[in-house]
């Protein structure tokens, strides 16, 4: 078992699922309560991960983050070392890889969750941001788990993005799906096979943990209708 | 219920002035009025217009044209683009469903909008005691879907009335919108009900713009009336003089069918 490609994959997905989490509640409240033509350009470019091929992704975040570029000489001159090959470089593939896996289950949510609920709180004198806190968040709780899950799971089996920008460096960038590529090449299928195992293992306990946990595939946030 | 002078103290600021037009799908709404009186009910067919007007108060319609003066404060003015976003305007709303928030109990519901002012403390004891006297105490940790559609509707009003009290967003009191407030509910819970909502409106000076059909409500509150039609202000007054023609008719029809029971 290779424990340094684990803790790499566990320590890139956590972060990965921390800044994704920031990012995703008020984008996904944006283009749910949003409306017109810069919501769906926004919507298309952060669904793009989902239909791009991820070395096509990887290669230009490359580019990007590399000294090739003025925002990659810039981050390189901010940063002290360039971005790509390193982990601060997968980081950032990750979080753009991953982006729609965060927003998508977060704006269908929020979506879901009826407008006359948010109509009340503002009727009531709560401003937007405390009605989405209090009211549309605890609404769509399970569609903030759903995406949790989906975005740390996604992480942990990414492989194109990593490869083309992290190379495939042990201990640095190499991550628990680069390390079964490398132990099938090697034919070490006894490695890999373990590596494989520890990979189907997660993405079964993150599924469970979706279907099972109580209260969570209840659907959330329906109507409490007297006038019907 | 005595005219609360206290109310407004300048004749010249009406508590608020509507001015709006606004197209409702194929009707045209044209809503021009002042509220004087500390209770005012609109009245009027389903249809009518009724909860688009309160909406557009309330801020949740933006009218096509007009102005909405709220004391002296500007709620809406296409003239000069001012759209006062409804968390910041100075009314409280009990829509026309129920929307009691699921995740939280009576309680919690009822000091929901408290929580965000200076004084949520206050709002705990004011609950309880508003609980008792809308019998909503025996359901005060219950989630509202074990509540029944009449026992939902006086919670919702409950909690737009203890957001009134609890308003600190200036020296008066905000204007209460309540659309439908009572509806599904029996008359004598609702006459109860309507009692009690008026001693406390009286008691915290909160002055209230309701909506209702109903004739027997418009009546028991005795106030003032702005009788809806087709999006149209037909007549504003006492409620015995612009609902008498109405109140005729429906007692004809107890008449009638009192006389030839089916």
């Amino acid at each position: 078992m290779d424990f340094g490609a684990l803790w790499l994959t566990l320590r890139l997905a956590v972060g990965t699922t921390a800044i994704l989490l920031v990012v995703a509640l008020p984008l996904a409240w944006w283009i749910a309560s949003g409306r017109g033509a810069g919501r769906a350009l926004v919507q298309a470019v952060v669904a793009l991960p989902l239909v791009l091929p991820p070395t096509v992704l990887g290669f230009y975040l490359l580019i990007a983050l590399g000294p090739l570029s003025a925002p990659g000489r810039l981050l390189i001159k901010i940063v002290g070392h360039p971005l790509a090959f390193s982990f601060a470089g997968l980081l950032v593939g990750s979080v753009i890889y991953s982006l729609p896996f965060a927003v998508q289950p977060l704006v269908a949510g929020f979506s879901a969750v009826d407008r006359g609920y948010v109509e009340a709180s503002e009727g009531l004198g709560v401003s937007p941001w405390g009605t989405f806190w209090s009211v549309v968040l605890p609404l769509a709780r399970g569609s903030l788990l759903t995406s949790t899950v989906l975005t740390f799971t996604h992480t942990v089996g990414e492989f194109g993005v990593v490869l083309m920008l992290g190379g495939n460096i042990p201990g640095a960038t190499q991550t628990l799906s680069i390390a079964l590529y490398d132990q099938v090449q090697e034919f070490n299928y006894a490695a890999a096979n373990r590596t494989a195992l520890v990979l189907v293992v997660f993405a079964i306990v993150a599924l469970l943990t979706i279907y099972l946990l109580p209260g969570v595939s209840k659907a959330d946030g329906k109507r409490v209708d007297v006038v019907q | 219920m005595e005219s609360g002078s206290t109310l407004s103290n300048s004749p010249s600021a009406p508590l608020l002035t509507v001015q709006i037009e606004h197209w409702l799908g194929a009707m045209p709404l044209d809503a021009n009025f002042s509220l004087t009186q500390p209770w005012t009910v609109l009245f009027g067919p389903s249809g009518s217009g009724k909860t688009t007007i309160l909406r557009s108060i309330a801020g949740f319609v933006r009218p096509d044209s007009g102005r909405i003066v709220s004391r002296t404060q500007v709620l809406f003015d296409s003239a000069t683009k001012v759209f006062v976003p409804a968390h910041r305007r100075p009314v409280r709303c009990a829509g026309q469903t129920a929307r009691l928030f699921p995740h939280m109990s009576v309680r919690r519901n009822l000091v929901y909008g408290s929580g965000w002012t200076s004084k949520p403390a206050d709002a705990m004891g004011i609950a309880e005691e508003l609980m008792v006297s809308f019998g909503l105490k025996e359901f005060a940790d219950r989630m509202p879907d074990q509540l029944s559609g009449g026992e939902q509707r006086r919670a919702l009003v409950a909690r737009a009335v203890i957001a009134a009290i609890t308003f600190d967003g200036g020296p008066e009191k905000p204007l209460l919108l309540l659309d439908e407030p009572f509806s599904g509910l029996d008359i004598a819970a609702r006459d109860e009900l309507l009692v009690e909502l008026g001693a406390w409106l009286a008691r915290w000076n909160i002055p209230a713009l309701s909506v209702t059909h109903d004739l027997g409500e418009a009546f028991q509150l005795n106030a003032e009336v702005i009788k809806i039609a087709e999006g149209r202000v037909v007549q504003q007054g006492p409620v015995a003089a612009v609902l008498a023609e109405e109140r005729k008719r429906l007692l004809e029809q107890l008449n009638v069918s009192k006389g030839s029971p089916a």
